[in-house]
């Protein structure tokens, strides 16, 4: 494990999400739940004779940002692809829980804190979703995980950070859109259905899935960033996801719900204009909705460095 | 077809390096694995734990462990290793790994 | 008839009280539009003289704008839509105490959501994520919401209109439903295990294999409907089993109340002890994280 200092300025993409947990938070607080030592590892990979992973390839524990306490859950692509199994999904729900049971605590017992605080959550994803190999108990734990956070609404924020390898798919995806706030590095991936599944229902000549460029820019954080469903662009640097982090750990909690892309009617009737506009436009790349946001050359936006494309890019009105 | 679990133990002639707290490194991605070491009184031995999907390689693993022990002049600790399928090298470079962040 | 596979609009009146269905309005909400994500139908009809929302996928429709959206699957609109029936539905009741909230019921039939590229440049998993929300802040306000699987209840689309539910019933497989994140033939393929053992593994272990008894030892179904003609008994019967839950706690149904269930039959074990431990370590050092802690 690379020290929390040196942690600050590795690319959060090469990072595993041990790294990314402990960078997270400061130096020296991050303490773990269910971790390797407690060995619980998935019964049902083992019946299956699959290689196991102590910590079922999810980093859940709490440290601190200041005086916030932030609850951090992680999840490590390189395991099965940072797929959610019985064991894995329940350190998820285990993690949001206490969290929120922590908000409620302090809430009665402590009606002067101050908003700094007052715990958040942040969620690292990396994942396709369900894990094959424990299908129904990884479905299971998706419905669980959103139930929290409908639950942690108006008292702990939940951040999304999405800038790892394998991205945020599958039922993990609409996981994530229901989260509060959403980082995103550019490298990081966003959506529902991964680019193989896209060009098996559709075929090559629509969506060709070894196309990177056309994978990054359907899906990627530059494009969400234009159209909103990421609320921040980030360096991909752990230091940078955890400054961000810091940032929103100041705010009261009141503050996230301006945030939030769905979650009530009026947010739908928003998201309905940006249907009606797919609709009207039948975009054929990502590139002609960065136009119609007025970004007259979208190619040569997508190539400028980072802290060009955010002085300059035009994002979607709805 | 359940996950293959080998233990045994090394030993080394001049046990000396000591891992005083437990150390966690790596990740089991394919061709990787994960190494769990913790302190443990065994008379000066190694006890060894892998859990793999693999077999048919017991006399390699107790090889590559015995091998590692040797040069770092392991004792008293308690190795377990998740694996699959990872390489004799691969092995021993986290093995390397994990003692040096437990030095760290 | 022997399935209802692919039937979501004759489901209503065999589920609801015959010829009782009005759809397209959901409290004061109207949905005026026919060419407006037709493969959700959303309406209000009667079960047992109660006003119940009800929501089901039309199998036959398909809609114009967004080719990928036949056969049940749920786009961008169909998944809005089911959302703002629901938020209609919370707004009707918004003055009515919790214990009398009207009933949702969602009739599953519906094979996924929508896989194309637009869905993915405008973010189809804002859509399928906006219906689940709303659906758990209505189960939350109090509102009873019994799903009854009829045919399809795959993977995401699951997870989107059934899984959020606070009591789920299926009818049997004889009548060809599915409940699955895929079928077992495909899983074998991916994770590279041969049928033959994964069907004698699943006798023992329910994680992994397709259908509604497997869902069931699991928890996430509670319980299995074995005839067409007693959904209509089922879905009442769960209403009141539902009211009388959640008068006692807000985690004895959806679910938090489908992990209890889970473990009570013995599918799901090691969840509970999993949470458990995680609670436990954070007790231990919760002190720390309290104000003026630091």
């Amino acid at each position: 494990m690379s020290k929390w200092s040196t942690l600050q300025d590795r690319s959060f993409l090469e990072s595993n999400a041990r790294e990314r947990a402990i960078g997270i938070v400061d130096e020296g607080t991050f303490t773990e739940f269910a971790g390797p030592l407690d060995r619980r590892t998935s019964p049902h990979l083992e019946t299956l004779g699959e290689a196991v992973e102590f910590d079922d390839g999810i980093v859940t524990g709490v440290g601190k940002i200041g005086k916030t306490p932030v609850f951090v859950i992680s999840q490590e692509g390189r395991f099965i692809g940072g797929s959610v199994g019985e064991v894995g999904g329940a350190k998820m729900v285990a993690t949001l829980k206490t969290a929120i049971a922590l908000a409620d605590r302090i809430a009665k017992e402590f009606p002067k804190a101050a908003d700094d605080e007052k715990p958040v959550v942040a969620i690292s994803f990396e994942t396709g979703g369900v894990r094959l190999h424990e299908a129904n108990a990884g479905l299971l734990a998706h419905a669980e995980v959103m139930d929290q956070f409908q639950r942690a609404r108006g008292k702990v924020p939940v951040i999304t950070l999405i800038g790892s390898k394998v991205g945020c798919f599958g039922g993990m995806g609409f996981v994530a859109a229901a989260t509060d706030a959403i980082v995103m590095s550019e490298f990081g991936r966003l959506g529902l259905t991964g680019p193989e599944v896209i060009e098996q229902e559709m075929g090559k000549d629509e969506f060709d899935s070894a196309d990177r460029a056309l994978v990054y820019r359907t899906t990627g954080g530059r494009h969400k960033y234009v159209m909103g469903d990421c609320n921040f662009i980030v360096a991909d640097t752990v230091g940078a996801f955890r400054a961000q982090v810091a940032e929103l750990a100041k705010l009261p909690v009141s503050a996230f719900e301006a945030m939030r892309r769905i979650g009530s009617a009026a947010l739908v009737e928003k998201q309905l204009k940006g249907v009606a506009l797919a609709a009207e436009m039948q975009p054929k790349d990502a590139r002609d909705v960065w136009k119609h946001a007025g970004n007259a050359d979208p190619v040569a936006l997508a190539n400028v460095p980072l802290d060009a494309f955010k002085a300059t890019v035009k994002r979607l009105a709805l | 077809m359940a996950l293959n679990t080998l233990e045994f133990e090394c030993k080394c002639a001049a046990p000396a390096a000591a891992v005083t707290a437990p150390v966690h490194f790596g990740v089991v991605g394919s061709g990787d694995l994960e190494v769990l070491m913790t302190p443990a009184k065994a008379g000066g031995a190694v006890k060894v734990k892998v859990v793999t999907p693999v077999t048919g390689f017991d006399a390699l693993w107790q090889r590559v462990l015995a091998a590692f022990v040797e040069s770092a002049k392991l004792g008293d600790v308690a190795i377990e290793i998740n694996d699959n399928n990872a390489t004799p090298a691969v092995v021993t470079l986290r093995l390397r790994q994990a003692l040096a962040e437990a030095a760290a | 008839m022997d399935t209802l596979l692919g039937q979501g609009r004759a489901a209503i009146d065999l589920i609801c009280d015959p010829q009782t269905f009005n759809e397209n309005t959901v409290g004061a909400k109207t949905f005026d539009d026919p060419d407006f994500g037709p493969g959700a139908v959303v309406g209000t009809a009667k079960l047992e003289g109660e006003t119940v929302t009800v929501i089901a996928s039309d199998a036959d429709a398909f809609n114009e704008k967004f080719p990928v959206v036949y056969a049940g699957i749920i786009g961008m609109e169909e998944g809005y839509k089911m959302a703002q029936a629901v938020y209609a539905t919370l707004e009707a009741d918004k003055a009515v105490a919790k214990a009398n909230k009207r009933p949702i019921v969602l009739i599953v039939d519906t094979p996924g959501n929508g896989p194309g590229k637009v869905e993915e440049i405008f973010g189809m998993n804002k859509a399928t994520g906006a219906y689940q929300l709303a659906l758990a802040e209505a189960r939350l306000a109090g509102h009873p919401i019994v799903a009854m699987v009829i045919g399809r209840a795959i993977s995401g689309a699951f997870l989107c209109h059934g899984l959020q539910a606070d009591h789920i019933l299926s009818l049997d497989s004889d009548f060809g439903t599915m409940i699955h994140v895929m079928p077992l033939t495909s899983i074998s393929r991916i994770i590279k295990k041969d049928m033959e053992t994964l069907e004698k593994l699943a006798e023992g272990n329910p994680v992994f294999a397709a259908g509604p008894r497997f869902f069931s030892k699991l928890g996430g179904v509670e319980e299995i409907v074995t005839k067409i003609e007693d959904m209509h008994a089922a879905v009442a019967r769960h209403v009141a089993l539902v009211r009388a839950a959640k008068s006692q706690s807000d985690e004895a149904t959806g679910p938090v109340g489908r992990g209890a269930l889970g473990a009570e039959r013995g599918g799901r074990v090691v969840r509970p002890e999993v949470i458990k431990l995680v609670e436990g370590q954070f007790a231990a050092v919760a002190s720390a994280y309290l104000p003026g802690a630091h």
